[in-house]
């Protein structure tokens, strides 16, 4: 496994308060030395001199120094490690390797104003935090009757804690049920249409935009789910070249406040509980193949 | 404690020649609308001297709570009587950033639409960082909206190598989109 290294990774602007209270180690630091290698560098209970106090890099000098005084003057350092006695032989740590250029690939954008089609070679897009935050985000199969009773929904999954389905027929219109202000809303006008509230988007952890046959009859596959911006980006899946009576279609991740968008053209066996189980939405209670219990 | 009209400004590092940072706080009373104060939200944009956002990543807004040095940065729960506070780090602003405008917003989400003509009242302050001490706030801005969406409340900006607060009081009628208009940002 790869290891990870805090001074290599990405800044977190979405958690100012981990910059204030963190603290990067200073490298080479004894005291640091020592906590990585498990004992002290040099014994403090066993007479001897005392040694030189450990100094950081650019640190102040004391003011002892300043004054002129002989460095022995000063008083014994205090180290902040544990020194139990009996230095055990133990094990030089494994060299800790130098990472690898990591070769971080710059996410798909869909800008304002433009269209984005999603296909098997190329699934995924990843919104900007303000096409993530700002106004609604809609998503929307746009279907003709020929296709057949194709029905949307979703399986969502709470950071306050909820997690079931929302769908415009035969399940609950909003999520969470029966609130005063949902995050997510079905309809149909007179496409079937998903709407998620942009100002509690924080609140969204991950959602999976399903289909299904409302009379279990087959659907014949056509049209084009449709996911529009606030700004009037389109991110657009062809319902092509699938088949069967339930199939995911695209999830939706929340990383770090950028909405990762994948189209999914899924299949599944069974009905919308399977295919939720399917994609990990094992939280989810059911009354029967399509109706999770509230 | 100085209240400023629309269109005053104020020399904030003149009067305060120590003064390394400021949070800008507003507070609102939207009465019993809960309706609008869910979709209330304020966001800080760095902009350039040409008047325009630098980037996506320096618009700060709930979603975004800080730019990527971290000059200015969104408190997720404000102190003190402010519904909304942003601390501007004034040293650590890029050379780059002439203006950072403070705005509010409804947000144009699926449920009922709202104005901030229903706002009671909505002031802007500006506070010292260091210690919260209130240096000026704005009459109140609720006094003349009607069915406005969005309202610019102030700016801080520099004039000749000094930091300035000015009250701005804009509104506009078509919202965040508006603003977009103005200010340069992509939705």
């Amino acid at each position: 496994m790869r290891e990870l290294d805090p001074a290599a990774a990405l800044r977190r602007t979405d958690l100012p308060y981990l910059r204030r209270r963190s603290r990067r180690p200073v490298p080479g630091s004894p005291a640091v030395a020592e906590f990585f290698t498990g004992h002290a560098s040099h014994p403090h209970h066993h007479g001897g001199p005392p040694p030189a106090p450990p100094q950081r890099p650019g640190a102040q000098p004391t003011r002892e120094a300043q004054a002129g005084a002989p460095a022995s003057a000063s008083p014994p350092p205090v180290s902040a490690s544990l020194d139990l006695s009996t230095p055990v032989p133990r094990p030089s740590p494994p060299p800790v390797p130098t990472p690898a250029a990591t070769r971080v690939r710059a996410a798909r954008r869909v800008p304002a104003g433009t269209q984005l089609i999603l296909t098997a070679a190329a699934p995924t897009v990843t919104l900007t935090r303000l096409q993530s935050g700002i106004g609604t985000l809609t998503v929307e199969a746009a279907c003709s009757s020929e296709v057949g009773d194709l029905r949307l929904g979703a399986a969502y999954q709470l950071r306050s804690g909820p997690t079931s389905t929302v769908q415009s027929s035969g399940g609950n219109r909003m999520a969470p049920p029966k609130t005063r202000r949902p995050v997510i809303i079905g309809a149909r006008e007179p496409f079937e249409k998903l709407s998620i509230d942009l100002r509690q988007c924080r609140d969204l952890e991950r959602l999976a935009v399903y289909a299904f046959s409302e009379t279990r009859s087959p659907l014949r596959w056509g049209g084009t789910l449709v996911i529009r911006t606030f700004g009037g980006a389109e991110v657009e899946v062809p319902l092509e070249n699938v088949e069967g009576r339930v199939v995911m279609l695209v999830t939706l991740y929340n990383v770090a406040g950028e909405f990762v968008l994948r189209a999914e053209m899924q299949a599944v066996v069974g009905d919308v509980r399977e295919v939720c189980r399917a994609f990990g939405y094992d939280k989810i209670t059911w009354l029967d193949d399509r109706t999770p219990v509230e | 404690m100085a209240i400023m009209k629309r269109g005053a400004n104020v020399a904030l590092t003149r009067e305060i020649p120590d003064l390394a940072g400021v949070v800008v706080g507003v507070s609102w009373n939207a009465g019993s609308e809960s309706a609008l104060s869910d979709n209330l939200v304020m966001a800080s944009m760095l902009c350039g001297a040409d008047g325009r956002l630098l980037s996506d990543e320096h618009f700060v807004f709930f979603n975004q709570l800080g730019t990527p040095e971290l000059s200015v940065q969104q408190m997720e729960q404000a102190l003190g009587g402010d519904q909304e506070q942003v601390e501007i780090d004034l040293r650590a602003v890029p050379a780059e950033v002439e203006h950072i405008v403070v705005v509010v917003y409804l947000n144009d989400g699926p449920g009922l639409r709202r104005t901030l003509g229903q706002l009671r009242s909505c002031v802007v302050r500006v506070l010292n960082q260091d210690g919260n001490a209130e240096l000026v706030r704005s009459e109140d801005l609720a006094a003349t909206l009607d069915a406005e969406t969005a309202l610019a409340l102030g700016e801080v900006y520099r004039h000749q190598g000094e930091w300035k607060f000015k009250v701005l009081g804009q509104a506009y009628a078509t919202g965040i989109r508006g603003i977009a208009a103005d200010y340069g940002l992509r939705l």
